[in-house]
Formats: structure tokens, sequence, C-alpha cells
């Protein structure tokens, strides 16, 4: 069986990419937009994991889509928590409904 | 070469090249984690006043004591490098933990100058109280941890570092901006924080992701090489090659990443929702430490992408200057139009920080467009001056804008407002903390003869010089002198109200004494922003040795 093509799994991270951005930029929960950055940061996963198999990066590309792993995980953690502290004071996580702050 | 090859090589790296790994540290020839010492420091503190809690002791021990006996010690550490008491600055670069880290003289003086703030942040945050003595531990971790976020960031030599270290900063400043429990406002101002921030951060790590599969390396020494090899002839210098395409894609994308960071328009969004939502404290933290961090990370990161003179990308290089020129002019523009409707004090010294965002870009900018003039070799001399303007502006703006916080903070904790109309005729009650917000603000503006003056003297002659190489910087100039002019107007508004309106009857008491401590804590920061005004030379010649050594590392390949 031949290899794949590196387009193919190229691919995969640009539509992954995509979709989060999307995401980030319709969706009016708070949470939904999350979940946006979480498909950004696993489309360019995709990406450090297939340049170091198809290219000279090496294991760095895989090292740091590790770190990203890990990261994306702490940030995660830290968002929810903030997302919990507005909807405690707002009764809602709808991005729209945080007006207060204008000028 | 073998496994234990590696092992050995790799402790040599990290202990020193004693033949004992472990006295490395403390003997004459440094390991990485000898120079390591004051971000170690950092971490033990963070440890310590987790641990002190732990065990109950923090009824006796308050944790800011633990803070700032840390902070001091991490600066002794790094003004111990810094005076060759522990091995000399070095002339030229030396790289730590296996080239993931660059440890030269810019990494000695931004350390430096993030300590300094760090040990005024939390001697501010004493005495203002701000974390009080139950939540003290969370929050000094947050700020170390940031702290050491930022610390990184200026010693980033591969690209992974800077995701992480921008990431560090990041993460815990998006907690510290909702820390103040139950206001509605401070909750909005996170959420915003963290769901731009994420969002921007995912970007740049796809843009960095690019990169590194473009260039196979993600170390910074030898982008600049790999860069030359791939775009050796002048057809693939052009968007009709996708290699090119993908590579403006991607530096376009980590631009985004560090453009938040800096909050450049059109990436300022969370700046003033953030500055107004958290404490001024924060506020102050954010706006200088993070400013100062990823101006170093821009430098580093616009040098690494200097190609060899010659090559078929230095027209590339010119046009990012240029390219970070226009952002400059805008964000500079922008940030001094939006302050003027403001009634909110922290509001409005958001907008400013925007503006002096763009003012230090305007550095940046004419340090690429010198480094790669149009025909001829580019004038190093020149090029260290663009840099010699951004760090004395930098380190003047330490104490300006915090300065300016400070006074805020201090204001709100007697009349618990911070409205620019609640501030009429304080000085008739407060005048020390009066006097200091016109030292900062004048400064703040450019006037001789405050520190700020000589900051944006600096900068607008490295602009100039720029101007002789293209047109487009003396535009960039005359917008950011013109900025300067309208800037004026809306510190005036709030020093009108301070110093000319006169204070209602039934406005709240304000007494700060010149003689209690947070009357000598504004004196403290705003004298220095009076004798780098006057004294010029000494720090001049520092950040001027500065300069020069990081730009030694970019003449010799």
């Amino acid at each position: 069986m031949t290899p794949a093509p590196i387009t193919l799994y190229l691919l995969v991270g640009a539509v992954l990419f995509v979709c989060g951005i999307a995401c980030m930029a319709t969706k009016r929960n708070g949470i939904g937009v999350l979940m946006g950055v979480e498909l950004v940061l696993n489309g360019a996963n995709v990406n450090f994991v297939v340049f170091s198999r198809y290219t000279e990066l090496g294991l760095d590309g895989q090292i740091t889509s590790l770190f990203v792993i890990v990261l994306a995980a702490a940030e995660a953690a830290v968002a929810l928590a903030i997302a919990l502290n507005f909807y405690n004071n707002h009764l809602t996580i709808d991005v729209d409904r945080g007006d207060e702050l204008q000028g | 070469m073998n496994f234990a090859d590696i092992i050995r090589q790799l402790q040599q790296d990290t202990y020193g090249a004693g033949a004992e790994p472990v006295a490395g540290v403390f003997g004459s020839s440094m390991g990485s984690l000898g120079l390591f010492l004051p971000e170690l420091l950092l971490c033990l503190t963070i440890v310590l006043l987790l641990l002190v809690r732990l065990f109950g002791a923090d009824r006796f021990v308050p944790p800011y004591w633990t803070a700032l006996v840390g902070a001091l010690a991490a600066f002794c550490a790094a003004v111990a490098e810094f005076y060759g008491l522990r091995g000399a600055a070095p002339e030229t670069s030396v790289e730590m933990f296996t080239g993931l880290l660059v440890y030269d003289k810019l990494t000695v003086f931004f350390r430096l100058y993030l300590l300094l703030f760090l040990i005024f942040v939390v001697a501010l945050t004493i005495l203002s109280g701000i974390p009080d003595n139950e939540d003290g531990p969370d929050f000094y971790t947050l700020l170390f941890g940031s702290t050491l976020g930022m610390m990184l960031m200026v010693a980033a030599n591969h690209l992974l570092i800077l995701f992480l270290a921008i990431e560090m900063a990041s993460v815990p400043s998006y907690a510290m901006v909702g820390f103040l429990k139950g206001r509605r406002k401070s909750s909005e101002a996170a959420f915003k924080y963290v769901v731009f921030g994420a969002g921007t951060a995912g970007v740049m790590l796809y843009g960095l992701s690019l990169l590194g599969g473009l260039l196979g390396t993600l170390e910074f020494p030898v982008v600049a090489e790999r860069l030359a090899v791939a775009f050796s002839s002048a057809e693939s210098v052009s968007l009709s090659n996708p290699a090119f395409a993908t590579l403006l894609l991607a530096l376009l994308m980590v631009f985004v990443g560090i453009a938040f960071k800096l909050s450049l328009v059109p990436f300022h969004f969370w700046c003033p929702d953030a500055f107004e939502g958290a404490a001024a404290e924060v506020g102050g933290f954010l706006s200088v430490a993070s400013k100062g961090a990823a101006f170093a990370l821009l430098v580093r990161f616009c040098l690494a992408f200097s190609t060899v003179p010659g090559a078929e990308l230095d027209g590339f290089g010119l046009y990012l200057g240029l390219a970070l020129g226009a952002v400059a002019a805008v964000t500079a523009t922008f940030g001094n139009l939006a302050a003027y409707a403001q009634t909110n004090v922290k509001r409005l010294l958001a907008y400013s920080t925007i503006a002096h965002a763009g003012y230090m870009l305007m550095a940046v900018a004419a340090m690429m467009v010198l480094l790669h003039p149009p025909e001829g070799t580019a004038d190093l001399d020149g090029v260290a001056a663009a840099i010699e303007g951004l760090l004395y502006y930098a380190f003047v703006y330490l104490f300006m804008n915090l300065g300016a916080f400070t006074v805020v903070a201090f204001v709100r904790n007697e009349i618990f407002s911070e409205e620019i109309d609640d501030y009429n005729g304080l000085v008739s009650q407060a005048p020390v903390l009066c006097v200091a917000m016109l030292v900062c603000m004048f400064s703040l503006v450019g006037m001789p003869p405050f520190g700020g003056f000589w900051g944006k003297l600096e900068v607008f002659a490295a602009l100039f010089d720029a101007g002789r190489l293209h047109w487009f910087m003396w535009l960039v100039l005359v917008v950011g002198g013109a900025n300067t002019v309208f800037s004026l107007f809306y510190y005036l508004r709030v020093l009108k109200a301070m110093f000319i309106a006169e204070r209602p009857e039934n406005a709240r008491e304000a007494r700060v004494r010149a003689d209690s401590l947070q009357g000598l804590y504004a004196i403290v920061v705003s004298v220095p922003v009076l004798v780098l005004g006057v004294v010029i030379g000494p720090l001049a010649a520092t950040v001027r040795n500065v300069a020069e050594g990081l730009l030694s590392a970019v003449a010799s390949f």
C-alpha cells in the first residue's frame, strides 16, 4: 500500500482550522466559541505531526503537538472557569450579552 | 552517537561543563540552569506561596511578604548576572537548554526590566490591598506565573517556546482580569479576554505549523538560512509561487498572535474592556509587562527573518517593515482618537496604552526598514539606534504608565470611583497623587523635561533615518508627530479635572498625605520619570550596548 500524499493530511488540518474559525466567528454561545478554538488548535496539531513525518522538521513537530495538547487542556480549564464565573454573574453564556463594557 | 553520549551532552548543557555536573551550577562555568536562576527563583516562590497556605502559616506570614522576598531574590540574581558577578554578560549570545532559549544582552535587559516591574507591582498590591490575605497566594501565583511566561518570551529562540511563552503569559492574565469576585464587569472583561486570546492563539499556532513545515525547522537561528535557500531566485519571491504565498500567510497568522499581545489595531478590542473590568493594579501590570515582553519577542522574531544581506528576500524585509509602520500609524491614531470620548480613567489609560504600543511599533518598523534598505547595505548603526529608541521608550514607559495606574488605584481606594468627573479638585486633598499623575501624564504626552520626551525623540529620530530610505516612513513620522499633539488634549482633560475644577461639597474625601506609604510610593514611581528625562546618558548607553549586542549576532551570519 502506498502512503497517502501529504496533501490529504494537510487538507484534514485545513478543514479543521476553517471549521474552528467558522465556529468562533458564528457561535454566540461562549462554550461553542471555545470548542472552535480547540478545533483550530487540533488542526495545527495535525499539521505539526504531518510535517514531522514528511519534512525535515522531524521530532520537533511531534513534541510541539504534545506540548500543545497539554496547553490546550490547561487553557480550556481556565477558560471554562471564567465562563462559569461569567454565568454566575450574568445567568447566560451568550457572548453578545456581555455588553456592559463599551465605548 | 549512542544514548549515553546524548545524556551526557544534555547534562553538560543543563548543569555546565564541569566534571561534577551539579557543582557546575555554582562553579565558574554555568550551564543552562545557572543562567536560568532568576526564573527558578520565581518558580520556587510560587511553590512556597502555595505551601505556606497549605500548612496554614499564612496567618503568621502574609503571602505578600513571601511574594516580595521572592521577587527581590530573583531581581538580585538577575542584577548579579548583569554586572558579571557570576560570569560577565556575554558579548555574543549563548544558547540555553539545547537551543530552546537564548541568553544575550537583550535577555538580561528585559529580565531585569520585568523583575523590577514585578517588585513594583507587588509593592503596589501591598499598599492598595487588592488581593486580601485569603486570596493573596492565588493572586501572586498568577502574577508570578505570568511574569515567568514573559521572561521566557524575551528569551525565546524556538517557535515552540514562542507559542508556549505567549500562552504562559496570557493564561494567568485571563484569570487575573477576572479576579475581582462578584463583579459583573470583571467577569465580563475576563470572558471577553479569554475568548479573544484563545482564538488568536489558535490562529498563531496554525501559522507556526505552516512555518515549521515550510522551513523544516523551528529554531530561530536556522530560519534565515533556510529562507535564503528556499527563496533563492527572483521568481520564487512572488505570489505566484505557492511556497511564498504560504510564507506570507503563515507570517500574517503569527503576527495576529503577537498583535493581540501588543493590542495593535485591529486586535485591540480586548484591551479597553479588560482594563476597565480588571483592578487598576492588574491593568498596570498587563499594560507594561506584557507589552515589553511582546516587543522583545517581536524584535527577535523580525531579526530571525532578516535574511543574509543581498539575498532575494531583502525586499521582503523592507515590505515587512513598511507594513509594520502602517499598522503602527493606524494603531497610534486609533488609540488617541478613541481616548477622547472616555469618561472612565482606566479606559482612557487603556486607549493610551494602545497608542503607545503604536509608537513603540514605529521603532520596530524603522528597524526593519533600516535593516533592509532598498539599495546598498544596511547601516547597522542606524538599526542599533532604532532598537535603542524602543528600549529607552519601553523603560520610561514602565515608570510613567505604572505611575498613572498607581494613582488610579490609590484614588479608587479613597473615593471608590474611577470616573474622571469624580476626580474634580482632588489636588486640594491629595496633592502628592495629583502631582505624580501630572508628571506621568506629561511624560506620556512626550513633553520635556520628562523621560517620555527622550523616548519619543529617539523613536522619531530612527523614523527620520528610515524615511531617507523609503518615503513611507516620513508619513509614519508625520502621523506619529501629529498624534503626539492630539494626545495632549485628553491627558489634559484628566489633569484639568484634578487641578482646576472645584471639589464638590458632597464628594467623598480622598486624603492621601505625602508622608504616608501611598504618597511615598507615588513619589518613588514618578521620580524616575523625571530623572530619565534629565539624565539620559547612563540608560541610553546601556540600551545602546544591548542593541549592539543583539545586532552583532545578526551581522555575523
